[in-house]
C-alpha cells in the first residue's frame, strides 16, 4: 500500500512471490469473500489498506491467513510478518493506526473523502466495479467520486503518451468522440496529452468517461485537469483512486493506476506511445488480464509512435485503422449520426479540406499538394479551424476533425 | 576677471547646453572645477593647464574657479576641455575684448594643445544649435558629425591655438561643408532568404513582421533555420528616411558607434545581442546613462536568438519599449527617456534539449522542466508578440523548387512601407489601437471574420487588435487598400497557440 509519508519506488516490492506472474500468484480468486460480513469488516479494510506494504497482493495474503481484516487487525504487529516486504515505516504506521483505532480511522477517511464529494468503496461492496471484481489482484479499497454506473456500459480504455503529437491528439479525439457517441464509456488516466483528449472528446460527444487518478481524489493530478475532472463527474462519469484523501504520497504511482485502468475496461486502445511509455504498462496489464488490446499505428519514423508500432508488429495488439473500424471491432454501434450544417466553402478552402482528408500535413506539405500560395493556404486553414473542420492541436501539422470526415463521408 | 564660454553635455541620447563660467581671482594659485563634475572632468585641470602652456599661453598664477552650469546636472566626459581652456584665457585677459564669445566649444585637449574628438558630437551640436548658438568649434575628426546638423556654422580646429586665433579673429577657420545625407545604398546583405530551405509559413511571417514593424516569435528544434531566417530580416529592411537617419545617427553618435567620416546612418538598425547580455546593456542605463541595444535598435529590429536563455529581468525590461517605444531610466535626479521603437524578433527552442516538437528525435526533458522553461517568457511578453510561428523540420521528399531570394521580398516590403507612410504616417504596428479600424477600410466580411475568430479562438481584445494590424499589413503587402476576409484569416494563423489538454 502507499506508505504514509513514505516515498515508494515501484520496483521495491518486486521480490520473491511478487515476481511471479500476477495470475499465477495466490490471489483474490481463491478467497472465500462471501464468508466476510462486509459491514462489520469495512473499517478494518479501510484502515489496513492504509498500511505501508499492504497492497492488493499483501491484502489478499492477510485475508488468506486470518480470514477477515478484523482478525488480521487483532493480530497486531504480528500481521506484518505475513507481508513479503515490510517497509521501514510500517511498524510505526501500524502503531499509530492501532492507537487511533480502526473505527476512528475509517471514520476520518470517510469524512475526508466526503468533503470532496466522494465516498470509499471496498472490494466487498455491491457496486464495486464488476470488472475489477473478476481480477485475481483487486484494490481492496477504492475512493470514488461520481457515478460508477457509467462502468456498467461497455468500457474501453484509451491511453497514450503525455508528450502527444498533433497526430496523437487528433486520433485520441477522434476515437474518444466515436466511442463516446456510441455509448461506450471511455476510461483513462486524466493525464496531459492523449488521456485528456480522449476524456474531453468523449464527454463532448455526449458520452461518459471515467478517470483513474494516480493521486488522491482530493488532489487532482495533473492540477491542470481539475476542470476536466469536474466535467467528467458532471456528465455522469466518475473519478477513481486507490489513494485515500489527504494521503501523502511520494510520486504518483502510475504503474498501479494503469493496471486499474486495464482492469476496468473490456479493451485497451493505445493511441500513441513511444518506447518505455507508461501506456505500454497499461498494454501489458491488458495482455495479462486477457483484455482486447488495440494500437493506433504511426509513421515508421515517428518516435512518439514507436511503442504502438511495436505492439502491432509483435502481434500483441490489433491495428486500429479508423475510429469507426475500432467501434466495429468492439461490436458497438453508434448512437446516431448528427447532421452538420457547414456554410459553403471557397474553392481554396475546399481544396485544402480535401487534401487534409486524404492526409494530415504541415503547411509545407499542404502547399505542395494544393499548389496554393502561403497566404491563401494560411487563410483557408484558419477558416477551416474556426469552423471546427480542421485543427493543428497547437502544433505545426494540420488534421481534419471528425466532423469534417463525417461530412465528407456523407457527401 | 570673469568669462564664460559654451559647451554641451550628453544626457541619455540628447545633448544639453552647458555654460562654462571661469573666474580668475586673487588667492592661492590653483584650478577648481565645480558643478557636479565627474572624475574625467576633474582631470581636465591637468590637461587644460598643460595645453595652455604648450600652446604658448600662460596659466595665471591665481585662484581659478570653473563652474559648469546648470550646476545640478551631473557631467561626465572630456568635451569641456576646450571651453574651460578658452574661458581661462579670456578671464585672464589673454583674449582680446570683443572675441567671439557666442561660439560653442566642444572637444578634448591633448597636453600639447591638440584638439581631440568626443563621442556624440551630433547630439552636442544639435543641443547648442537649439539654444540659439550661431557657431561651434569642434575637432576635425568630429567635423562631419557636427556638420550633419543644419542651421549652425561649424568650424574645425586642430588645436587650442587655432581655436583661439579664430575666436580672436586673427585667422578665421573655414566653414565646414554641411555633411550630405548619403543616398540609400542597395548593397546586398548576407544571409539571403534563398539560402533557407522550405519554411514557407515562417518566411511569410517574417515578411509580414518586417513590412508592418510587428514583433515575431519563432520556435522549433535546432537546425531548422530559425537563426538564419531571422538574420535575413536585416536584408529586408528598407533604408531609413531622412528624418529617421538623423534621429538614429544621433543615438549612434552618442554611443560612439558611428564612422566619424561618414556619420549618417542610412541602414536601418539591426541589433542581435548575445543572450548573456546584462539588463543594463540591453535597455540602457548605468551611472552615465548610455543607450542600450533597445535604443540602438530604434527604428529597426532587435533580434533575440535563443530568447529563453536571456535573463528573465532583461526580457521583462523590454515590455516598456515594446509598448511605448521608449525606455524610461529612473535616476536620482528624475527619469530619463531613451527612444527605443523597434520590432522584436525572437527565436527559441521549445524545451531545454530542443527536440520537444521534433518528429525525428525524442525529447529528453521532463514535462515540469519544459513548463518552467516556457515560463521564462512571461505572459505579458508573450502577449506583445504579434506573430507566432512554429518551425518544423522540412518534410522529406518534397520538391524544393528554389527559395525566393531576399531581393524580391524586400521589394514587396518597400512598397508596403510606402503605403503605410502615405496613409497614416507611421507603421501599422505603431498605429494606435483606436486608429487601426479607422485608418483602414475593412471589408464587411473581414470584420465579421475578426469577430467570429475572436469568439471561436477566445482572443483577448489586445490580441484582436493585433490581428487587425497584421491583417492591415497583409493587405498592404498585396497592394490592396481594403482589408479582406482572407487577410484576417491569414493573420489569425499566426496567433499564439494554447496547447489543449
Amino acid at each position: 500500500m502507499i506508505g504514509v509519508g513514505s516515498r515508494r519506488e515501484p520496483a521495491e516490492g518486486a521480490t520473491g512471490e511478487d515476481r511471479m506472474p500476477v495470475a499465477a500468484r495466490p490471489g483474490w480468486n481463491e478467497l472465500d469473500l462471501a464468508a466476510i460480513d462486509p459491514l462489520r469488516d469495512r473499517p478494518f479494510w479501510m484502515t489496513l489498506s492504509q498500511l505501508p506494504g499492504v497492497g492488493p497482493v499483501g491484502f489478499a495474503r492477510l485475508l488468506r491467513r486470518y480470514g477477515t481484516a478484523e482478525a488480521a487487525w487483532a493480530a497486531g504487529p504480528r500481521l506484518l510478518d505475513d507481508l513479503v516486504r515490510i517497509p521501514e515505516e510500517a511498524p510505526l504506521a501500524l502503531r499509530r493506526l492501532q492507537h487511533e483505532g480502526a473505527a476512528a480511522a475509517a471514520h476520518r477517511l470517510t469524512e475526508a473523502i466526503g468533503r470532496v464529494g466522494g465516498r470509499p468503496m471496498i472490494a466487498l461492496d455491491a457496486d464495486y466495479p464488476a470488472a475489477l471484481g473478476r481480477l485475481n489482484v483487486r484494490p481492496p479499497v477504492l475512493y470514488v467520486r461520481g457515478d460508477l454506473a457509467a462502468l456498467d456500459a461497455p468500457s474501453v480504455a484509451v491511453v497514450g503518451t503525455r508528450q502527444a503529437t498533433g497526430y496523437g491528439r487528433s486520433c485520441a479525439t477522434a476515437i474518444g468522440h466515436e466511442l463516446g457517441a456510441a455509448g461506450v464509456t471511455v476510461v483513462s488516466g486524466l493525464a496531459i496529452g492523449i488521456d485528456g483528449e480522449a476524456h474531453a472528446s468523449a464527454i463532448r460527444a455526449g458520452g461518459h468517461s471515467v478517470a483513474v487518478l494516480p493521486s488522491p481524489i482530493s488532489r487532482i493530478y495533473p492540477p491542470r485537469h481539475r476542470l476536466l475532472a469536474d466535467q467528467l463527474v458532471a456528465t455522469g462519469g466518475a473519478l477513481l483512486s486507490e489513494l485515500a484523501p489527504g494521503q501523502v504520497v511520494g510520486r504518483p504511482d502510475f504503474a498501479r493506476r494503469n493496471r486499474i485502468i486495464a482492469g476496468l475496461s473490456m479493451a485497451v486502445v493505445v493511441v500513441e506511445a513511444p518506447d518505455r511509455s507508461g501506456a505500454l504498462l497499461t498494454a501489458s496489464a491488458a495482455i495479462e488480464y486477457d483484455k482486447e488490446l488495440y494500437a493506433v499505428p504511426g509513421p515508421i519514423d515517428a518516435v512518439a509512435s514507436r511503442g504502438c508500432n511495436r505492439l502491432i508488429a509483435d502481434q500483441q495488439a490489433t491495428i486500429v485503422t479508423s475510429p469507426a473500424g475500432l467501434l466495429q471491432h468492439l461490436g458497438a454501434r453508434r448512437a446516431g449520426d448528427e447532421s452538420i450544417a457547414v456554410s459553403s466553402l471557397s474553392d481554396a478552402e475546399a481544396a485544402v479540406l480535401h487534401a487534409l482528408i486524404k492526409r494530415s500535413g504541415s503547411i509545407e506539405e499542404l502547399m505542395s499538394r494544393t499548389q496554393l500560395p502561403t497566404g491563401s493556404l494560411a487563410s483557408a486553414l484558419t477558416l477551416l479551424e474556426s469552423r471546427g473542420l480542421a485543427t493543428s492541436y497547437g502544433g505545426a501539422t494540420f488534421h481534419v476533425t471528425l466532423v469534417a470526415r463525417r461530412m465528407a463521408r456523407h457527401g | 576677471m570673469l568669462a564664460d564660454t559654451l559647451s554641451a553635455s550628453i544626457l541619455g541620447v540628447d545633448g544639453v547646453p552647458v555654460r562654462v563660467e571661469v573666474d580668475v581671482a586673487f588667492g592661492l594659485p590653483g584650478l577648481t572645477i565645480v558643478g557636479l563634475a565627474g572624475s574625467a572632468v576633474q582631470e581636465a585641470r591637468e590637461r587644460v593647464r598643460s595645453a595652455i602652456r604648450n600652446s604658448g599661453f600662460e596659466v595665471p598664477a591665481r585662484r581659478i574657479t570653473v563652474n559648469l552650469a546648470p550646476a545640478d546636472l551631473p557631467k561626465e566626459g572630456t568635451g569641456y576641455d576646450l571651453a574651460i581652456a578658452v574661458g581661462v584665457l579670456a578671464a585672464s585677459g589673454q583674449l582680446r575684448v570683443g572675441w567671439r564669445s557666442d561660439t560653442a566649444l566642444i572637444g578634448e585637449l591633448a597636453l600639447d594643445g591638440t584638439l581631440r574628438p568626443v563621442p556624440g558630437a551630433m547630439a552636442l551640436v544639435a543641443a547648442v544649435r537649439a539654444a540659439g548658438v550661431p557657431a561651434v568649434i569642434v575637432a576635425p575628426e568630429s567635423q562631419a558629425e557636427a556638420a550633419a546638423v543644419r542651421g549652425i556654422a561649424v568650424h574645425a580646429a586642430r588645436s587650442l591655438g587655432q581655436a583661439v586665433a579664430h575666436l580672436a579673429s586673427v585667422s578665421v577657420l573655414p566653414l565646414a561643408e554641411p555633411t550630405p545625407l548619403p543616398a540609400a545604398s542597395a548593397e546586398r546583405r548576407e544571409p539571403d532568404l534563398a539560402d533557407l530551405i522550405g519554411q514557407p509559413l515562417a518566411r511569410r511571417a517574417l515578411e509580414i513582421a518586417v513590412a508592418g514593424g510587428h514583433n515575431l516569435g519563432v520556435f522549433g528544434p535546432p537546425g531548422v533555420g530559425k537563426t538564419l531566417l531571422l538574420h535575413c530580416a536585416e536584408g529586408l529592411l528598407p533604408p531609413l528616411d531622412d528624418g529617421e537617419a538623423i534621429e538614429v545617427s544621433r543615438i549612434y553618435s552618442v554611443a560612439g558607434l558611428v564612422d566619424r567620416r561618414r556619420p549618417i546612418v542610412r541602414q536601418r538598425p539591426f541589433r542581435a545581442p548575445h543572450h548573456t547580455i546584462s539588463t543594463q546593456a540591453l535597455v540602457g542605463g548605468g551611472p552615465r546613462v548610455r543607450p542600450g541595444e533597445a535604443s540602438l535598435a530604434h527604428r529597426g529590429i532587435l533580434l533575440l536568438d535563443e530568447a529563453l536563455q536571456f535573463r528573465g529581468d532583461a526580457l521583462d525590461a523590454l515590455r516598456q519599449p515594446l509598448e511605448a517605444g521608449i525606455v524610461s531610466i529612473a535616476r536620482v535626479d528624475g527619469a530619463l527617456d531613451l527612444p527605443a521603437r523597434f520590432s522584436l524578433l525572437l527565436a527559441f527552442n521549445p524545451c531545454p534539449c530542443g527536440w520537444r516538437s521534433s518528429s525525428s528525435r525524442a525529447c529528453a526533458c521532463d514535462d515540469a522542466v519544459v513548463r518552467r522553461y516556457a515560463r521564462r517568457l512571461s505572459g505579458p511578453m508573450r502577449d506583445r508578440i504579434d506573430l507566432w510561428v512554429e518551425m518544423v523540420e522540412p518534410s522529406r521528399g518534397l520538391p524544393s523548387d528554389g527559395s525566393e531570394p531576399s531581393g524580391a521580398v524586400a521589394r514587396r516590403i518597400a512598397a508596403a512601407w510606402d503605403a503605410q507612410r502615405d496613409r497614416q504616417g507611421v507603421s501599422n504596428a505603431e498605429l494606435p489601437a483606436a486608429a487601426v479600424l479607422e485608418h483602414s477600410s475593412f471589408a464587411r466580411g473581414a470584420l465579421a471574420a475578426l469577430e467570429h475568430a475572436a469568439d471561436t479562438f477566445r482572443l483577448s481584445p489586445r490580441r484582436t487588435q493585433r490581428t487587425a494590424r497584421i491583417a492591415r499589413t497583409i493587405a498592404d503587402l498585396s497592394g490592396r487598400e481594403t482589408v479582406t476576409r482572407d487577410d484576417v484569416n491569414e493573420a489569425l494563423i499566426y496567433r499564439p497557440v494554447e496547447v489543449s489538454p
